[in-house]
């Protein structure tokens, strides 16, 4: 039950902004798009969270034709383009890491950031780039939308009569810097359309991750500015699962209780882990030891019809 | 074990703070008119040389790339002479290289190779290489590469080729893609990073007034690279005190059924190498000293055939007849010096190990006799004899950073070898089928193709296996140069030794495998040759220590 008190908890705090921590970020956002600077590890994440998220709509539309053959060819089909056609939207898109790759692989793109730099930033960036801002397509391809926003995910949600529905949400690497994790997730899940997708990706809760993303990448490495992360916010997957499951009602509860043994056509958790020797992340193999202790990604699929 | 390892990560910010008015941001809000003159590319390839030409048609042969990428390559020189080139049959260019089983199969899988003109392909079966001081031999062949890799049938060691061969092949490959621009005859002038807020791409000022922007720009323009002076990398390394003279040579037909055979000695001033290119005519490469260089560009066969035959002393008395600017020589003089040398040494004019052709007798005694020598040659292409400096070199890096980022080396703008191992064509190659590998991994990955971290895996891929390809070379050249007798000592052992060693003769049948093969076979190789290396230095070290005395006894006892 402990996800319950710590999510309730965290709703009856008063404020639901959280100035220091926006600024900081702010401070930040110059270097967002450093790739050997302080967001070098996440440049090298963003590949496999994109492969993941790109593999994982490839698999269900595979799933769901009618015969395999013809799901082959719908994937075939897609070539180069295998978001094409969806509205994704992703929250917390910091300097537009993810929402660039998702929209150069053909999804309608939109990226919102409670950082009003952030956003300026993440459309500057775009807007160099002749294949996102449309500004001189030398190729036969037309450029592919993408938009920023300074808003939040409940702003939108509740902004205009036309409730905003996405294909795919996605919200990376935010989870663990959230005051009410609990508000967060529901607006997440209210703008996903029934059958949509819904990706997180976060850090656990455990004396590992304490000891990786605080001791070591702040304290000692000095990989990240020190502050970046606090402990407490980190939620365990079984937290997420037991949310998305018994609140939400996405997930059949898993038969035995196990966050690692989900229906596979409703919700899956996958630890990301860092190869030092190869400078690149991978999706750890499933069953490692502390295959979820740290890094981790969840992805869920929102029911087509109410639960 | 995979270390899990905290990414400290955050992509910031709060979803609670409330925004006082959303405003909606696209790309355009911010675009900065580009001048309508700038031509905008996701891949801007600088030289047509193979390497440029290679990596234009591996990245338009995969599909994924084609659909979401736009290629432009620009070569200084005029590529319809090389689309249109074409030779009389029995003659060739005098710019040739042995292309390795791997590359071939990369051409093959690019769809290149089918336009390779299989007539004039030469699939050399069988080497010989000899030491000019000590005469101690290996010999490869192809069925030996069987047994060596233990899988499947390797009919050949490589394919000796016209570079212009390969090169017309690949721009007919092209054809097929006629979204990739071709822009010829034309220069690089200037390359300059963006200023301000545009990003830093690089931005190519051309000979005929166009401007370029691109997102990745890849530099295949040769030693002298441009794209590597503008991305600020440095180049480590020197130039040999050697020059290679190349040329075309004739011989007479060998015998039915004799595989085909290249043969290199090596010689204190350097390796000549006799490469076939068909049953008559064979490709000359004499890596040399500058001022021989020079004066061999007025070579005559017979220097040449002596060149594979007469012990080392007499090649030097050859040389100062050919450096003596006071006489002269004739060709005729020139040939009755070497029947000279050749009765001083004991030489039978009949033997395989005569220089000169004995008249009358070409169709036997004109091949040399036995499969040992190179057939003798009889007559040298006109205009096909030219000189090449040699030079070891590496870049430093192969993605620059910086002010320079966005920009990617292959080919001999990344590196030069020495050609006795016959590979710098073949890194390069290899280097195009790692960066168009690691291109198409990105493109499907929505990854901005530009960006290190999509580059990454190229370096990573090439940079270690080039290196010790070039130190290996390097190590090789050094070796033979040499004439202090302990090292020559060492050398002839160390032959002798190398004949039963596998692992060596693999540094000169590199990459001669299939597919995966190349690098563990290499790795071999590697420690062939550092092992060698270790057995001079040391025997330096004794030679020094015991003194000349010392010395003429290891030399007896090693004569026996
Ligand atoms: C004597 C000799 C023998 C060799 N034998 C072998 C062998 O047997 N096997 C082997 O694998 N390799 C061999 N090599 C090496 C091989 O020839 C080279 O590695 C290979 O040709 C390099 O190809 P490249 O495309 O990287 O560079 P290059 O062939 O040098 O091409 C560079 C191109 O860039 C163009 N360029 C440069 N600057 C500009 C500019 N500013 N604007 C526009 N265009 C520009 C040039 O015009 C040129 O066409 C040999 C080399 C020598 C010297």
């Amino acid at each position: 039950m402990r996800i319950s008190r710590r999510l309730l908890s965290a709703a009856a705090s008063a404020s639901t902004a959280n100035p220091s921590e926006i600024a900081f970020f702010s401070r930040l956002s110059q270097q967002w798009w450093d790739e050997s600077g302080e967001f070098a590890f996440l440049h090298r994440m963003n590949p496999v969270r994109v492969g993941y998220i790109r593999d994982k709509i490839l698999a269900t539309i595979e799933d769901e034709a009618p015969t395999p053959a013809q799901g082959r060819e719908t994937v075939r089909a897609l070539g180069p383009r295998p978001l094409a056609g969806l509205d994704i939207l992703d929250v917390g898109c910091g300097g537009g890491l993810l929402c660039e790759s998702l929209a150069r692989l053909g999804g309608r793109t939109l990226g919102i950031d409670a950082s009003s730099s952030n956003v300026a930033i993440a459309t500057l960036h775009a807007s160099q780039d002749p294949r996102l801002s449309g500004s001189t397509p030398s190729s036969n391809e037309r450029p592919q939308p993408l938009e920023y926003k300074h808003t939040t995910s409940e702003e939108l949600l509740a902004s205009g009569a036309s409730r905003p529905q996405f294909d795919v949400v996605c919200s990376m690497e935010v989870l663990e810097h959230v005051d009410h994790p609990d508000k967060f997730l529901r607006s997440c899940a209210d703008l996903v359309k029934p059958g949509g997708h819904l990706f997180l990706s976060t850090i656990s809760r455990t004396p590992l991750s304490q000891f990786l993303t605080i001791t070591m990448a702040e304290n000692i490495l000095g990989l990240v500015s020190r502050g970046t992360h606090d402990h407490t916010k980190y939620v365990k997957p079984s937290e997420l699962v037991q949310f998305f499951s018994d609140e939400l009602g996405w997930i059949r509860r898993p038969s035995n209780g196990s966050p690692g043994n989900l229906p596979f056509d409703q919700a899956e958790l996958r630890g990301m882990a860092y190869l030092p020797w190869a400078g690149k992340w991978i999706l750890s193999p499933r069953g490692a030891p502390m295959e979820l202790d740290c890094n981790y990604l969840f992805w869920a699929r929102k029911p087509k019809t109410p639960q | 074990m995979t270390l899990i390892l905290g990414p400290c990560c955050r992509q910031h910010a709060r979803r609670f703070f409330t925004a006082s008015k959303p405003t909606v941001w696209t790309a355009r809000s911010f675009a900065t008119e580009v001048p309508s003159s700038v031509e905008e590319f996701d891949v801007v390839i600088v030289g047509g040389g193979p390497a440029g030409l290679a990596l234009a048609t591996a990245l338009a042969s995969s599909k994924p790339i084609l659909d979401t990428t736009s290629i432009a390559l620009i070569e200084a020189g005029d590529l319809a002479r090389v689309r249109n080139w074409s030779q009389p049959s029995g003659t060739f260019s005098n710019r040739v290289s042995s292309i390795t089983n791997i590359s071939q199969g990369f051409l093959d899988s690019i769809g290149a190779w089918a336009h390779v003109e299989n007539s004039r392909v030469a699939k050399l079966e069988d080497m010989q290489v000899w030491d000019g001081l000590s005469d101690a031999r290996i010999e490869f062949s192809a069925s030996e590469l069987r047994s060596l890799s233990g899988s499947g049938r390797v009919p050949q060691i490589a394919h000796m080729t016209e570079n212009l061969n390969l090169q017309r092949g690949l721009l007919h490959r092209l054809n097929d893609f006629p979204s990739v621009k071709l822009l010829d005859n034309v220069k690089v002038d200037d390359i300059k990073a963006e200023e301000g807020d545009k990003g830093g791409w690089p931005t190519l000022k051309l000979s005929d007034g166009k401007t370029l922007r691109t997102r990745l720009l890849v530099g295949a323009d040769g030693f002298n690279s441009p794209v590597k002076k503008y991305a600020g990398i440095r180049t480590y390394g020197w130039a040999y005190d050697t020059h290679a003279v190349v040329a075309t040579m004739f011989h007479s037909p060998p015998f039915p059924g004799t595989p085909l055979t290249a043969y290199q000695r090596f010689l204190p001033t350097g390796p000549i190498a006799f490469l076939p290119l068909s049953d008559t005519a064979a490709s000359l490469v004499w890596s040399t000293k500058p001022h021989l260089a020079a004066a061999l560009k007025a070579t005559h066969p017979d220097m040449i055939n002596a060149a594979f035959r007469l012990p080392d002393t007499s090649m030097k008395v050859l040389y100062d007849v050919l450096l003596d600017t006071k006489s002269q020589v004739t060709p005729e003089e020139m040939a009755e010096t070497i029947r000279w040398r050749e009765e001083s040494h004991g030489i039978a004019p009949l033997s395989s190990l005569s220089s000169i052709e004995a008249g009358g007798s070409a169709a036997v005694g004109g091949y040399g006799g036995e499969a040992d020598m190179p057939p003798l040659v009889t007559a040298i292409q006109p205009g096909s004899v030219a000189g090449f400096p040699l030079r070891l070199s590496h870049a430093e890096v192969y993605i620059g950073e910086g002010a320079g980022a966005r920009t990617a080396l292959v080919g001999d703008a990344a590196h030069t070898i020495h050609p006795l191992a016959g590979q710098g064509l073949n890194m390069g190659l290899a280097d195009v089928q790692a960066l168009s590998k690691c291109i198409e991994n990105a493109v499907q990955l929505g990854a901005d193709i530009g960006s290190r971290t999509a580059l990454l895996p190229y370096p990573r891929a090439r940079y270690f296996e080039n290196h010790k390809l070039l130190s290996a070379t390097d190590k090789l050249h050094k070796l033979y140069e040499t004439t202090f007798p302990p090292v020559v000592w060492a050398r002839s052992a160390g032959l002798e030794v190398i004949n039963e060693l596998e692992s060596v003769k693999s540094v000169l049948m590199m990459n001669a495998g299939r597919g995966g093969e190349a690098s563990s076979l290499w790795d071999v190789a590697a420690a062939g040759v550092e092992g060698v290396s270790r057995a001079v230095h040391s025997a330096e070290a004794v030679a020094r220590g015991v003194g000349n005395l010392g010395m003429a006894l290891i030399q007896n006892a090693l004569r026996k």
